[in-house]
């Protein structure tokens, strides 16, 4: 048997190389459409970090006027609490505030001179029964009109927005990857074909002399799924570099709100893996179509 | 060795190729297949190793119905079937050596095996001297004998030969045929389609004529006409 794998091995490899500027062609469609593919997986773990991130956090936040009464306090304390509406809501003191605030502002050392404690208001962190956005912003509203309240943020009204956008933008890109797989998969389909049409007079005399039908197909497979793992492997590289840059921007920036788009190795792996299977999965399915329509036939 | 009862085969849209033909052919019989272009010689024979299927009758190849054989254990039957064509079908860009250790590779022999009966089957078939020659540096008898090598090299039970001399001069047919008869003489079965007139009057072996699809003589040391 240690023939067969050298036969079949020396055979794939002379197969890859009997066409360059087709085998070329093909290893790079596929290597664009997994890439698009990578793409549209790396911004959806990005949302999805993103989500993370965000959904233990507060609904909305309640601030305090600085010159807020202890009893003006007290009753927006006891209208959070009576609120069915609300879950849980906690007190945020100007210490815990300027500590949020100097995580957030780390990197600018001359934010965080500018500011003490004192100038910080407090406020209250509400968690809504209904994590909706228009229940939680009609919520927000009852309590924007008390006594000793400044204003109430919707933090997460703009992480919603994103969040849309990015899913649709990410959608798009997953519809142009399937088309542009399906694209590779059918210009696979006529690269193997045309492999298998310059070797009609082996597969010939191989069918008179009784090779069986597994020992004439497997090269042909063979020579689909290296084309298809080689474009998956161009790809990966692609999305990585792409990970890489996003990385370097996001270092560049004291914006930290975005952080779960660059992926860490234990993310980035997933996504390799999918973009190899895909690969393997276009060769596999795009020449095992052209050998049994034309072997078979 | 090889059976035909009562087989007929139509080609789609065409006529009949070979219409209710039977005959009986031992183990080491040499037959000849004589009859004009389009008379069925070559469906005879592309009957015999599952190419084509009849459309009617069964056929028995050592005392098995292949009508019966599932796909797969086509190459099987094909293994036991040499053949050899008027055009050789050798492949161009292999050497001698390496078109008949194909024959071998393709069906998973072990590498020892092939390394010893390559250079055996190419001294039988007189071409020792020659392995390393690509096709195009050949005669056509030594082409010839280079498919015949490779048709031979698994020591099959049946030889089949489409018209091997049509493209040879005589005295190089000559030299095919001997071979061929070498190659009977082992006990291999062969059945041969052929126009020329010549080999089969002086070869005096069994001739079965085909005449319109029709098998019109069946003939022990017989002749071509």
């Amino acid at each position: 048997m240690a023939l067969r794998v050298d036969y079949i091995a020396k055979e794939t490899a002379n197969n890859l190389v009997r066409n360059p500027s087709l085998t070329i062609a093909t290893v790079l469609t596929v290597a664009v459409s997994l890439a698009l593919l990578g793409a549209a997986l790396v911004i959806q773990r990005g949302v999805d970090g993103l989500n993370t991130r965000f959904k233990d956090d507060v609904e909305f936040i309640v601030w305090l006027s600085p010159e807020a009464t202890e009893e003006q306090r007290q009753s927006v304390d006891g209208a959070l609490a009576d609120s069915p509406q609300v879950r849980d809501h906690r007190f945020v003191n100007t210490e815990e505030t300027y500590a949020e605030f100097e995580e957030f502002w780390k990197d600018s050392p001359e934010v965080l001179e500018a500011v003490s404690p004192e100038q910080l208001p407090t406020s209250y962190r509400v968690v809504p029964e209904i994590p909706d956005l228009a229940v939680v912003q009609s919520l927000g509203q009852e309590f924007e009109g008390l006594p000793g309240v400044r204003n109430v943020d919707y933090a997460g009204e703009y992480i919603k927005r994103l969040n849309d956008f990015t899913r649709v933008a990410s959608n798009i890109m997953l519809g142009a990857a399937l088309a542009s797989a399906a694209a590779s998969a059918l210009l696979m389909y006529n690269s193997i074909r045309t492999a298998l049409f310059a070797r009609r007079r082996e597969i010939e005399v191989m069918r008179l002399v009784g090779a069986t039908n597994t020992f004439i197909r497997v090269p042909f497979m063979l020579e689909g799924m290296v084309q298809g793992v080689v474009g998956a492997a161009i790809s990966t590289l692609a999305v990585f570099g792409l990970n890489r840059v996003i990385r370097n921007l996001l270092d560049q920036t004291s914006f930290r709100l975005f952080d779960s788009f660059a992926l860490d190795s234990a993310q980035l792996f997933p996504v390799a893996m999918t973009l190899l299977g895909a690969g393997a999965i276009i060769g596999f399915v795009g020449s095992g179509i052209a050998v049994t329509r034309y072997l078979d036939a | 060795m090889i059976k035909l009862e009562n087989v007929t085969k139509e080609y789609p849209g065409s006529t009949v190729a070979l219409r209710d033909a039977s005959a009986d052919i031992d183990k080491g019989e040499f037959v000849f297949l004589v009859g004009p272009s389009g008379s069925g010689k070559s469906t005879f024979l592309r009957l015999l190793n599952k190419q084509e299927d009849p459309d009617e009758g069964r056929i028995f190849v050592a005392g098995k119905d292949i009508g019966q054989l599932s796909s797969w254990k086509v190459p099987m039957l094909r293994r036991n079937i040499g053949c050899v064509f008027q055009d050789f079908k050798l492949l161009p860009n292999r050497t001698v050596s390496e078109n008949v250790s194909f024959a071998l590779e393709v069906i998973g022999r072990p590498r020892h095996v092939i390394k010893n009966q390559v250079p055996a089957i190419c001294d039988l078939v007189g071409l020792g001297d020659k392995v390393d020659k690509y096709p195009e540096q050949l005669s056509g008898g030594e082409q010839q004998r280079v498919s015949i090598a490779r048709a031979f090299v698994n020591r099959p039970l049946i030889l089949l030969a489409d018209e091997p001399t049509g493209n040879l001069d005589p005295q190089t047919a000559i030299g095919i045929m001997r071979l061929l008869d070498r190659i009977n003489k082992t006990g291999t079965t062969v059945v041969m389609a052929t126009h020329d007139r010549g080999i089969v009057d002086t070869m005096r072996r069994r001739v079965i004529e085909l005449s319109e699809a029709n098998i019109v003589r069946d003939q022990a040391r017989g002749v071509y006409e």
